[in-house]
């Protein structure tokens, strides 16, 4: 069907699809998570927030899973280094999500006001701590982790938890947070009524245009960055050993694919454009309008990350030569060709039938919605 | 093809059990030993 | 050379995740089904008792559900974070069941439990019940393409190891798919599944029946849970594992070791009822045989041999011999000797690559390895004996067990006279934890019986760690394992919880609870 190099980058385009799905969906759902402890302040607004995703979480959260897994299918080295790299950050990051599916089962379950408020907290931690660790993460990758590979290709690293925490990381962690508190208060602005609505769309507005200053000033620090170039790579459709290219490094490389592919520039325009919209929008009371242009912002960064690194998916700091990417680190052309069939199917698939579940589910939750229902809902 | 036992005996188990309710629902034999709580096992939904 | 501690330490991690996930997963498997069937009824019927079936069980469901996600996500990034040479080393193969299992399953489950959960009122009768199927037939796919996944590394077919990219990769998807091991895995691992549904049903219908209170409402869950856990409970007796032993090199060593049979014997060989496997002697003592049976279960005929452990360990030691010479010839490939000679030299011996690497754990040269190191790879190429033999005996123990509870259940469900049969009903709620004890030796004996090997013949489960170091991964044991109590802990509260309002819990105003408050409201 297609040949090896033009799989990989299919996969390339995939996985991206994956993690912005997660995004934006599960982005909201976190988003809104974290907004039920700083703006909900009775446990009334509290079960409102969380009644507005309460059909919808579980399923969003299999966007995250789905993309491990597919990262594991289509990059089993990335799988293998970045999560055993990045152990430490790994598990807290499980650890914080742990709390969501309890949290929100479990917390409507008991009428008691310290039981609901602890569960309050966790579910605030698991919605706060993977927006910020991914976003550290991602900011990592500019940065290049410190690993290398012996002969058999088993990998090796240097340098623990504390040395990911460095100030243009944790720019990008905060980056991250931002947009996934914008995407939740624009969900919410969609999904609740009056007061808690008013609150929640100041909110918004504030974080939306936050989100864009930081973002361009990341922008002009990853200029400032040494960024990574394949010098030497013998064949695109070659075999997955990342051992046999070499790459230099140079100031500033990060920006090189956007003169290269002009048409990438459009990615971070999509972002400012559309964050300064949301802002826009929620001011108005578009709030559908709002929640599109908030998904299309997470789009858009995400994507900005991906072209900037591109075709660089974890660049290493300690032997560049050993940098993976999308041209050696993926799965053989079999298999590759076997899960592009697979995800053609079922991508499709799935967004159909969650698109029946969300428009089932259409409408705003109020106060009255949740006293008649105390017992069944969240 | 033990993946298509399992389609054959899943569907069987299932209807294994939806049938033998019915049964017992139709032949009565449920409400043999109640007093108690007649009163729910006759209601219909609304 | 690879740090031993850690080995141990991610092996304990793996077994401890692994073996507590499963605690909730077999309950949502058989669940599912057993709430689609209600719900069924409840749509064929339209009685109200029915829907306030599947809204109670539903419930519990619901608390058993959220600890299964919560522990499915470390099982899903675990390959990675603890496992990443094995995930480097066959992730072209293993990572695709995986990922077919997200797309495929979790997100069909995952969405429509929200309609199960909150579309009552903004669905019609049809297209709820439409989502409770899909809930089970969702939660059924996971496991398929997870034991797929684990069928393979048992049996690990169609695929071929890629000297270039040093690691294994993906031959034939089909074979995959259609792995014989991993087929009776899924249907006796998704059997036991509804056992465990059937189970939990039974012994708290049998609760409010001995209580006796909501009989009407615990008579019909009673009777569907004795139905369906009654052909489950055949299907896992009898296809189980029927044909699970004869096919790989692990499942032949697993059978001598569950068997605890040391020597080749004539065949039939004897079966082993009960006994002590003594490591030292390579005996077991105090055993009592039924003659022939072994034979013919294991092999279906008269005339083909068990292959007994010393003569495992015996061919062991060849294919380690044979695997030396893989690795050597390995090496020079890699050091650009690609000649065509060394190439079919290589193709030639490269099964046994494998064994070869058995001998890492004592010799990061395997080419310099000597004798004695030699023979105790051979001789530790088996897990030990008396684990495996006795988690057997536990889980087909069990299982009988609950064949006689099921059989009588059913068997009573359907006379009169059925709400006094105590004895029974206290039959069936102490056997609560028999399907956990059933389900949990099982799998002990499928993992630690496939031992050393994390794929069978290919990968031993000591290569697979990654580079990290013992102390982090002791760590995350220790948070793992208080975040796990600490959960279990507050799941169990809100089951009894629930389990002791009972249907009262939904407060429609029909049950126990809600009644004696009227009434007393009324006096
Ligand atoms: C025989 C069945 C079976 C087995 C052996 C496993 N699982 Fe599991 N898993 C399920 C059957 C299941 C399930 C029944 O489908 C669960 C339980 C509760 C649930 O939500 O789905 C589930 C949940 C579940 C989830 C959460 C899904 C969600 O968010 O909805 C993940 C990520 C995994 N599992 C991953 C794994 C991995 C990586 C395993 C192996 C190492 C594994 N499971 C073994
Ligand atoms: C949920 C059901 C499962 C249970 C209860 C279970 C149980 C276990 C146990 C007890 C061990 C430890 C063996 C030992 O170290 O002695 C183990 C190891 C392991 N299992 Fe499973 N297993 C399950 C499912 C799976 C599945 C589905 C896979 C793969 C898809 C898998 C992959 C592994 C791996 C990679 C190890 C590595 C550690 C080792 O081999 O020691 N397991 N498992
Ligand atoms: C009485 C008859 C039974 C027999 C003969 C039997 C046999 C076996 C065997 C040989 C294995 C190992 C398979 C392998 O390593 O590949 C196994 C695994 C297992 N058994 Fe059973 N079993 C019985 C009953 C049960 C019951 C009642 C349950 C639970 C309710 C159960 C649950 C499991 C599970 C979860 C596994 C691990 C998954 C697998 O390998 O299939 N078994 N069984």
């Amino acid at each position: 069907m297609f040949d090896y190099e033009t799989l990989r980058m299919i996969w390339w385009l995939l996985i991206g699809v994956l993690l912005i799905g997660f995004a934006v969906t599960d982005g909201f759902d976190m988003g809104a998570g974290i907004l039920s402890l700083v703006i909900g302040k009775t446990d009334k607004e509290r079960r409102v927030i969380i009644n507005t995703m309460a059909p919808h979480w579980e399923g969003n959260q299999v966007w995250f899973v789905t993309a491990g897994g597919a990262i594991f299918a289509a990059w089993p080295q990335v799988y293998a280094v970045a999560f055993s790299g990045f152990y430490t950050a790994m598990l807290i990051t499980l650890s914080a999500l742990f709390f969501r599916p309890v949290g929100f089962d479990y917390r409507g379950k008991i009428d008691n006001p310290t039981w609901r408020s602890t569960w309050d907290k966790l579910l605030f931690v698991g919605s706060v701590v993977p927006p910020i660790v991914f976003g550290v993460a991602f900011g990592n990758l500019f940065l290049g982790v410190p690993f290398s590979f012996d002969p058999l290709l088993r990998a090796h690293f240097e340098g623990g938890f504390l040395s990911l925490l460095s100030p243009f990381a944790l720019l990008c962690g905060v980056i991250s947070l931002l947009m996934i508190v914008t995407q939740g208060a624009t969900w919410l602005s969609m999904k609740t009524t009056d007061e808690l609505r008013a609150k929640i769309v100041k909110t918004g507005i504030y974080t939306a245009i936050v989100t864009v200053i930081l973002f361009i000033v990341a922008g002009f620090w990853v200029a400032q960055l040494n960024g990574y170039v394949i010098s030497d790579i013998k064949d695109l459709g070659g075999a997955s050993n990342p051992l046999l290219k070499s790459v230099v490094l140079e100031k500033g490389a990060w920006l090189h694919n956007y003169s290269q592919y002009s048409w990438m520039i459009a990615m971070p325009l999509i972002a400012i454009v559309t964050l300064l919209l949301t802002a826009w929008c929620l001011k108005a009371g578009k709030d559908g309008f709002a929640f599109v242009c908030s998904s299309l912002a997470t789009l858009g960064i995400i994507m900005t990350a991906g072209c900037s690194l591109f075709p660089f998916i974890m660049p290493s700091a300690l032997m560049p030569d050993h940098s993976l990417t999308i041209w050696d680190a993926t799965s053989s052309y079999k298999t590759l060709n076997i899960m592009t069939v697979v995800a053609g199917f079922f991508v499709p698939l799935i967004l159909l039938y969650t698109a029946w579940t969300y428009s089932k589910m259409f409408g705003r939750v109020d106060n009255k919605y949740v006293e008649n229902n105390s017992h069944t809902l969240y | 093809m033990w993946y298509f036992t399992w389609i054959l005996g899943v569907l069987l188990a299932c209807s294994f059990g939806i049938i033998n309710v019915l049964w017992l629902e139709y032949t009565g034999a449920l409400e043999l030993d109640e007093s108690v709580d007649a009163d729910i096992s006759s209601k219909e939904d609304k | 050379m690879i740090d031993p501690t850690l080995v141990e330490l991610s092996r304990i991690q793996f077994a401890m995740t692994a073996l507590y996930h499963f605690l909730f997963v077999p309950l949502t498997l058989g669940l599912s089904f057993i709430l689609a069937i209600m719900e069924s009824a409840y749509v064929i019927t339209n009685k109200q008792v029915y829907k306030d079936m599947v809204k109670f069980w539903g419930k519990l469901f619901g608390i058993n559900f959220a600890l299964g996600v919560t522990t499915g996500l470390t099982m899903e990034f675990q390959f990675g974070t603890n496992w990443a040479y094995y995930s480097h080393y066959v992730g072209d193969i293993f990572g695709a069941p995986l990922a077919i299992e997200g797309l495929m399953a979790f997100f069909l489950e995952s969405t429509f439990i929200g309609m199960f959960f909150f579309g009552w009122d903004r669905l019609t009768k049809v297209q709820h019940l439409m989502s409770t199927w899909l809930v089970a037939i969702g939660s059924n796919f996971s496991a398929l393409w997870i034991l797929i996944a684990n069928g393979w590394m048992q049996n690990p077919v169609g695929s071929e190891f890629n000297f270039e990219t040093m690691r294994m990769e993906m031959t034939s998807f089909a074979d995959l798919v259609f792995n014989p091991v991993a087929q009776v895995k899924f249907v006796h691992t998704v059997s036991a599944g509804y056992v465990t549904g059937a189970i939990f049903v039974l012994a708290v219908s049998s609760y409010y029946l001995l209580k006796k209170r909501d009989i009407a409402f615990a008579r019909r869950s009673f009777a569907i849970a004795a139905s369906f856990g009654f052909a489950s409970v055949l299907s896992v007796i009898l296809l189980g594992d029927e044909s699970g032993y004869e096919i790989g090199d692990v499942q032949k060593t697993k059978l001598a070791v569950i068997e605890a049979e040391w020597d080749t014997a004539k065949p039939p060989a004897d079966f082993t009822v009960f006994g002590i496997p003594n490591e030292e002697t390579m005996h077991t003592d105090y055993a009592i045989k039924i003659p022939y049976a072994l034979g013919i279960i294991a092999t279906r005929s008269l005339d083909t041999p068990v292959i007994g452990i010393k003569d495992l360990i015996a061919e062991h030691e060849q294919r380690i011999r044979h695997g030396i010479k893989a690795n050597v010839l390995l090496e020079k490939l890699k050091n650009g000797e690609k000649t065509p000679e060394n190439i079919a030299a290589f193709n030639k011996v490269k099964d046994d690559l494998g064994y070869g690497l058995l001998l890492k754990r004592f010799n990061n040269d395997v080419s310099k390895a000597t004798e004695a190191q030699i023979k105790q790879a051979a001789r530790e190429s088996l897990p030990k004996v008396a684990p495996v033999f006795f988690s057997f005996r536990i889980m087909v123990a069990s299982g009988f067990l609950m064949l006689l509870l099921f059989a009588l259940a059913f068997w009573y469900s359907n006379q009169t006279k059925f709400i006094e049969k105590t004895w029974l009903f206290k039959f069936a709620l102490y056997s609560l934890p028999l399907p956990w004890i059933a389900l949990e030796s099982g799998w002990i004996v499928a993992e630690y019986g496939r031992q050393p090997w994390a794929i069978g013949g290919i990968l031993p489960t000591s290569l697979g760690v990654s580079s990290v170091n013992s102390g982090d991964v002791r760590n995350t044991i220790i948070a793992l394992a208080s975040f796990y109590t600490g959960l279990l802990i507050v799941e169990m509260y809100l089951m009894i919880k629930f389990v002791k309002q009972g249907p009262s819990s939904l407060h429609t105003g029909n049950y126990h609870f809600e009644k004696l408050t009227q009434g007393e409201s009324h006096v």
